[in-house]
């Protein structure tokens, strides 16, 4: 059974094309991943399936129904962690849950078990009382995957779940979105974080421009691309890169470059050679087998970071 | 129907205004008290009785509907717009909930908020003065209607504004005005014609003088049509509140 099916979307803002035909099928159960760079179309996605954006063109199928014709049901099958963060002046952070909970038609008997068992497994227990302002950062994101599984969706739409939060924090939400899914929970991902999608998704739709460009699992991508990567750290940025490195692509984040290359035996002494020539130092060289950022990189000559 | 999200929107709406007492109910109170102190105690020492009531009576059910319809009005306009600038509407967007049933939730919540400020400034109006209410069940009617209609208003210009200052334009220009001039503290029949005349395309002026008859039996508007005018804008609002809901305007893109 698809959990998820879109096909043909399309949607513009004014005169910005955002979705220029997305077609994408989640099965049940799956981990998928939507990648893109900021502005690529997947917050708009997300957005049509739940109900915050109109869709212009195409079908959004939540287990076979109509997402605007049979809204009552997608949306309750649906649990969402938008990536706004959001504010509450009124409440406390457990009253905002028993409301959560009661929108999508809980009785306040039944949520009581769920926030509490929340409230622990996020480990909100002892801020249940506090105001959201009075929380960390990484704790209003825990909140916001709170609220998103308060009734219990099959469906759990993250997007960009771990943007800003630290390593520690990012780690332990990656292990806690394993669990959900080993207990079969579909789950719908977006980010810009290869390294979430790499760990995370069994399989990963490549967006750019409002249009989908790759689908499939991590590994047959990088396994179709067949290049490598090369990674080089420099000992200073240089400002010029772009003009000296112009025949290659590269993404750039300070002092490290990062090429998606062919052949890395052959591409790598003309690199070095090209660096040395523009009198810009390097550090370290490393080979790499091809990732999602080479395949990111291969298909729209984009850095996905930037 | 999604009678647990309707419900539990409701009381998250009633919950929101009573959780902050000090500024969405005893503000009413306070300025209330003050009306009557200062413009009643010490204006009926000057102004006879107006249609054979004293001054104090007089003004005390303009008080009443001017609190009423502005609270029915806060409540409605700054939680939707508030929702808006907080990112809290998602939440409700994204929800089994239905447009009619969003719309109604927080169209009851302002009215709970209208009807607990009405009756207190009521309260107090019986407590200080002795005001006699000649018809009660007319009088709480008069504000139920006021506050639905009023509530309802007030989620239409909480969906349409953009920011806080649309809003206190709203407040500031147009229903500020319209209450004072829609006769609280005096009789349109002391003003010239052409002011009378004017006074006739103000709604407001209709509800302050209906509830003035329900209470004290006298008004510069017959009762009929203070009612109907109370039921017209009651079904005009909220119908145009459910139907901007509906449509998603300023809310979804």
């Amino acid at each position: 059974m698809k959990a998820i099916e879109i096909l043909g979307l399309k949607k513009s803002y004014e005169k910005t094309l955002a979705l220029n035909g997305v077609n994408l099928s989640i099965k049940e159960g799956e981990f998928f991943g939507l990648l893109g760079p900021n502005g690529a179309g997947k917050t708009t996605t997300i957005n049509i399936l739940t109900g915050l954006v109109f869709r212009e063109e195409g079908s959004t199928l939540v287990f076979g129904k109509d997402t605007v014709k049979d809204f009552r049901f997608t949306r309750s099958k649906i649990g969402i962690a938008a990536q706004e963060l959001s504010v509450d002046w009124f409440f406390s952070i457990e009253k905002l849950l028993y409301f959560q909970a009661g929108y999508y038609g809980l009785s306040k008997k039944v949520a009581k078990k769920r926030i509490e068992d929340l409230l622990i497994r996020l480990d909100l227990q002892k801020k249940k009382d506090s105001r959201l302002r009075q929380l960390s950062g990484g704790m209003k994101r825990r909140f916001q995957l709170a609220k998103a599984l308060v009734h219990d969706p099959d469906i759990i739409i993250l997007d960009e779940p771990t943007a800003g939060v630290d390593v520690e924090l990012r780690r332990s939400l990656w292990k806690y979105l394993k669990d959900l899914h080993a207990t079969g929970k579909t789950i719908l991902l977006t980010t810009h974080y290869i390294e979430e999608a790499e760990k995370l998704c069994e399989n990963v739709a490549i967006i750019d421009e409002g249009k989908i460009l790759k689908e499939g699992s991590p590994k047959k991508l990088t396994q179709e691309l067949g290049s490598s990567g090369i990674t080089i750290h420099l000992n200073e940025n240089k400002q010029n890169l772009n003009t000296v490195l112009a025949d290659y692509s590269f993404t750039l984040d300070q002092d490290r470059l990062h090429f998606s290359v062919k052949d890395s035996d052959l591409a790598m002494p003309k690199i070095i050679q090209t660096l040395s020539n523009n009198n810009i130092t390097i550090q370290s060289v490393e080979a790499t087998s091809s990732s999602l950022e080479d395949v990111f990189l291969d298909l729209t000559g984009k850095d996905i970071n930037k | 129907m999604n009678w647990i999200g309707f419900y539990t929107l409701v009381n998250r709406e009633v919950g929101r205004f009573f959780s902050v007492y000090r500024q969405t109910v005893l503000p009413g109170l306070i300025s209330s008290a003050l009306y009557i102190l200062i413009f009643g105690f010490t204006l009926e020492q000057r102004i006879s009785e107006i249609d054979g009531v004293s001054y104090t009576w007089y003004i005390l059910p303009g008080l009443i509907m001017m609190n009423t319809l502005s609270n029915a009005t806060a409540n409605t306009s700054s939680s939707m717009l508030q929702m808006k600038l907080l990112q809290q509407l998602p939440d409700l967007l994204t929800a089994p909930l239905s447009g009619i049933e969003i719309s109604l939730a927080y169209i009851i919540g302002g009215t709970i908020r209208g009807m607990v400020n009405g009756i207190l400034v009521l309260f107090l109006g019986v407590l200080i003065s002795g005001l006699p209410v000649q018809n009660i069940f007319g009088t709480l009617l008069f504000i139920f209607l006021v506050s639905w209609a009023f509530s309802s208003m007030g989620l239409v210009l909480g969906q349409l504004a953009e920011n806080w200052d649309q809003m206190a334009m709203m407040q500031n220009f147009f229903l500020t005005p319209l209450s004072f001039l829609g006769g609280i503290f005096y009789s349109i029949k002391m003003l010239p014609e052409w002011a009378q005349t004017l006074s006739l395309i103000n709604p407001i002026y209709y509800m302050i003088n209906g509830i003035r008859h329900t209470i004290l039996g006298i008004g510069d508007s017959s009762l009929f049509i203070s009612f109907s005018m109370a039921i017209i804008l009651t079904f005009f609002f909220t119908i145009l509140s459910v139907l901007l809901m509906q449509s998603g305007k300023k809310i979804k893109v």
